[in-house]
């Protein structure tokens, strides 16, 4: 363990470790751009200069430590170099903060206030490059603001491996560029070079201009999408900040979802169908029980169902995979002796999805199936003549796999034909109107926070459980 | 005669570059003595012992570069000669290509020996025309006399040659950047550590030397170190190629032993400056090295450490003579456009500074520079200096603050006046 002084302090370093790793560790913080933990070292933005006694200045980045090494982070010359790089890079930068999606979380404009704080030194015309290129179907490509960290060129080569992204030409006129033949389109994990991109350069089509991001707040969250449960984070309007005149529905929509870094499942990044959970949650909503199609309240579809379960002699569940470890314990707790319980996978990959690959997809694309094995049957439940009660929790199953003579209780979070046909619908919250917990498939449990009130007349299945469980225990 | 010759030491014929008559001067003979009487460490040794310099710029000892690679480490190494020669003003490299080729293969073929290299490559500029053609064909000529290939000479040492055309770029004269080129990506120089002689081409241990330096080790192996230390001075061993040009008569390429007197070589073998007028300035070595005026040069000899102490850089032997009457204001606008075309983007105070330090010079020219530029130009050059990955940067601050620092008051001039104190000339009439 060669030991180094960092201004002055004496810290303990790996001898693998670089100065910038050592300097962040030991909460010293050193400006970089360019350099990320999970990409390789570029040392292009020079962002991280730090003076060695005796070496002068070089890139913390790259620089490897020795033992008795003498490194200041903030001599007067870094200081003075630092700003100079700023100056460099705001050289030929547009400072279009005010129309620009990063600002408020974009480093260049944090380094800015911290480390220049001053005019650009340069009177001349800035070179002017092309705006609005369309990358992708998700993405555009500003590149009067990009800085040419390569984060995203790196990423592609190195994480996503679509080696979707590269430079075109030299010097000042430097663009990032698509790759011929390679969209970057069909990389499932395109959008994280929005979240790598230090400034405003990457910008998602979904969020650009929807808001300013100030106006947001994070909520921790899984995504849903695949049994890998990769934590995420959904914004959405502050409270504070809620529209009146304008649709209020932009106050419980999802505005955006990043990554939650979270090493155990997903280091810094999510796919791109974790971004798109709007689609999934944001569809139209049952909001009303009813009784083989027609509304009623519900506690009148709730004594409907208890007589169901009361009179049923050979019942069977269809558990949601979607469901929390929660409500699949409650639903074991109050119903796991009336009903034979068989999971049930919820979604099956859609056309065109990525099914699995090595990173993080994952070809189950339920987030909750492991917990649900655990506590029920796997497999189809094995329906005979005497099968007279099917309670259905969660979309994607097909009815017309249950035998006819069977009574269906219906639980359901989003408006679709099924519920109709039901004998009991009963409408249940979703993901974002609760708390709970996942458990993917390697056993690692995530929590998720509730991000918006729940919907009139929804009910958390939890308690619908306890709720259809009543009767059982002595009120037939 | 600037001194002895050991490269250019034959009169240049229709056929003088052929394998035919290269052996006739006594050629491969050093490969012979390599091969057949001496191990690859002494090889090394010998080289080492030579104190010989590189020839590319920087003057790092080769002995000392090459010490770096453990011969037996069990991994593949690399020998790279750079022929990437594109530092404005310089066209030495070019002349061994054209008329010496074998001189080059026969050293790579003992520096390989040496340093354990199955297979060496040749990086050679892609304007490069002739030069390729001469030393595509001498590569031909020397598989067919079994000089590379397996078992050379009889002996158990293979080795291979490719000779790969550049792109045209200059930070591929960069030896990262030419590995990267090399490698089939876009020429951007390396962050060091770690080394090239660590982890150079296809990560493992390369040596990169520039063509003059490498062709030099066949006379060292085939007269020993100790001869080639006779020659030039002690600090500065053997001869330099000088690629002469400006204003001067004869301007050429000219072999000159280090530690020659600066002004004699200029007035007796590049025959005086044109037009009969004094020399206002002469870039020693490529543009990147400072300038110095005629009255520095006057009593200066022709050796690294003379012109280190002068403040500026032997370089690569590009030497560049400016004559009484030159507007460098003008000729400094030249320079900015150069390193601004050619400033590969990858890192920051290059990417914007060569643009910045070009765009600046424009305006100037143009009659309408203000009288902060100067200091701007100077910032530019400062915070470029040590902070950027290769030595673009650094080269582009040392040319414009090295004119600036001795002609400053031209910069003023032109400033103040919106014209320039010479009418903006750079040519100068040819002596009648």
């Amino acid at each position: 363990m060669p030991e180094i002084l960092l201004n002055g302090r004496p810290v303990q370093a790996r001898g693998d470790q670089t100065v910038l790793q050592v300097a962040l560790e030991n909460g010293v913080f050193v400006p970089y751009f360019c350099w990320h933990p999970q990409l390789s070292v570029v040392g292009n933005c020079r962002m991280c200069l730090v003076e060695v006694e005796g070496r002068g200045l070089d890139i913390a980045c790259n620089m490897p430590v020795s033992a008795g090494m003498k490194v200041l982070t903030d001599s007067d010359d870094v200081k003075a170099h630092r700003k100079a790089i700023l100056q460099f890079i705001t050289l030929n930068h547009p400072v279009d903060c005010g129309i620009c999606d990063k600002a408020g979380e974009c480093t260049l404009q944090d380094y800015h206030y911290a480390y220049n704080g001053e005019k650009s030194l340069s009177v001349d015309d800035k070179v002017r490059s092309t705006k609005f290129y369309n990358l992708s179907n998700r993405i555009l490509l500003d590149n009067e603001r990009c800085i040419l960290c390569l984060r995203c060129t790196r990423f592609t080569h190195e994480v996503s491996k679509s080696m979707a992204l590269g430079v075109e030409r030299r010097g000042d006129v430097s663009n990032i560029r698509p790759v011929e033949d390679r969209p970057l389109g069909e990389d499932p994990y395109s959008d994280n070079i929005i979240d790598l991109c230090p400034v405003g350069a990457l910008l998602s089509r979904q969020f650009l201009h929807k808001s300013r991001v100030w106006y947001l707040t994070p909520t921790p969250s899984v995504c849903p999408g695949c049994e890998r449960g990769c934590t995420i984070r959904i914004w959405h309007r502050k409270p504070e900040w809620f529209v009146k005149s304008l649709d209020p529905r932009q106050n419980t929509a999802i505005a955006r979802i990043t990554p939650l870094e979270n090493p155990a499942v997903n280091g810094p990044w999510i796919c791109n169908k974790g971004r798109d959970l709007a689609r999934i949650f944001e569809r139209v909503r049952a909001e009303a029980p009813m009784l083989k199609g027609r509304p009623v309240p519900l506690a009148e579809a709730l004594d409907a169902a208890r007589r169901l379960i009361g009179a049923a002699r050979h019942p069977v569940a269809l558990v949601s995979s979607w469901g929390s470890n929660e409500e699949l314990e409650a639903f074991k707790r109050y119903l796991g002796e009336v009903f034979r319980g068989h999971v049930k996978r919820d979604w099956l990959p859609e056309e065109g999805e990525r099914i699995e690959d090595d990173l993080l997809i994952r070809p189950d694309k339920n987030p909750n199936t492991a917990r649900a094995r655990e506590l029920f049957d796997e497999g189809e439940p094995a329906y005979h003549d005497g099968t007279d009660l099917v309670l259905v929790w969660g979309e994607g199953y097909d009815f017309a796999r249950i035998p006819p003579q069977a009574r269906v209780i219906f639980l359901n979070a989003y408006l679709q034909p099924e519920n109709g046909h039901a004998e009991v619908f009963l409408p249940i919250s979703i993901q974002t109107e609760r708390a709970g917990h996942y458990t993917n498939f390697q056993g690692t449990v995530s929590a998720f926070e509730p991000c918006f009130p729940k919907a009139a007349a929804v009910t958390d299945a939890e308690t619908l459980f306890r709720a259809l469980a009543a009767p059982a225990r002595g009120h037939p | 005669m600037p001194g002895r010759q050991l490269i250019m030491s034959f009169p240049v014929t229709a056929t003088s570059h052929s394998l035919d008559e290269y052996r006739a001067r006594g050629g491969y003979g050093a490969l012979e003595k390599a091969l057949r009487t001496m191990t690859p460490a002494e090889v090394t040794k010998e080289v080492t012992a030579s104190g010989l310099q590189g020839r590319g710029g920087a003057a790092f000892e080769v002995g000392r570069k090459w010490q770096v690679v453990v011969y037996d480490d069990g991994q593949p190494h690399y020998l790279i000669a750079n022929a990437d020669e594109g530092e404005p003003g310089t066209f030495k490299d070019r002349w061994i290509l054209e008329n010496n080729p074998h001189v080059l293969l026969e050293s790579m073929l003992i520096s390989s020996y040496a340093l354990g290299v199955r297979n060496c490559f040749v990086y050679i500029r892609g304007e490069f025309d002739l030069p390729y053609r001469r030393l595509a064909g001498a590569v031909e000529e020397a598989y067919a006399a079994g000089y590379f290939g397996e078992r050379i000479l009889g002996t158990d040492f293979c080795c291979d040659i490719v000779v790969y055309r550049g792109a045209g770029a200059y930070v591929a004269g960069e030896a990262s950047g030419l590995i990267a080129s090399l490698e089939g990506k876009k020429g951007y120089p390396r962050n060091r550590p770690p080394r090239l002689t660590v982890k150079g081409l296809y990560q493992r241990p390369t040596v990169v030397n520039n063509v003059e330096s490498l062709s030099n080790v066949a006379w060292i192996i085939a007269h020993g170190a100790a001869a080639f230390k006779e020659i030039g001075t002690p600090k500065s061993p053997g001869t330099r190629l000088f690629s002469v040009s400006g204003h001067v008569n004869r301007p050429g390429v000219y072999e000159v032993e280090l530690g020659y007197p600066w002004m004699k070589f200029l007035e007796e073998d590049c025959g005086g400056v044109r037009d009969g007028r004094a020399i206002k300035c002469v870039v020693p070595g490529g543009v990147s090295s400072k300038v110095l005026t005629g009255a520095e040069i006057r009593d200066l000899p022709l050796s690294h450490e003379a012109l280190w102490d002068a403040g500026s850089t032997l370089g690569s032997g590009g030497m560049i003579v400016i004559a009484e009457g030159t507007c460098m204001v003008t000729l400094s606008q030249i320079l900015m456009r150069f390193y601004h075309h050619e400033s590969c983007g990858q890192c920051t105070p290059c990417r914007h500074g060569m643009g910045w330090l070009h765009r600046i010079m424009d305006r100037i020219v143009a009659g309408q520079g203000r009288p902060e530029d100067i200091e701007r130009l100077y910032y530019i050059s400062k915070f470029n200096d040590g902070t950027t990955i290769c030595g673009l940067g650094d080269a582009a601050g040392y040319a414009i603050s090295g004119i600036l620092d001795k002609f400053r008051g031209e910069f003023e001039y032109y400033i103040e006046h919106k014209r320039s104190r010479f009418q903006g000339n750079l040519e100068c009439p040819r002596s009648s």
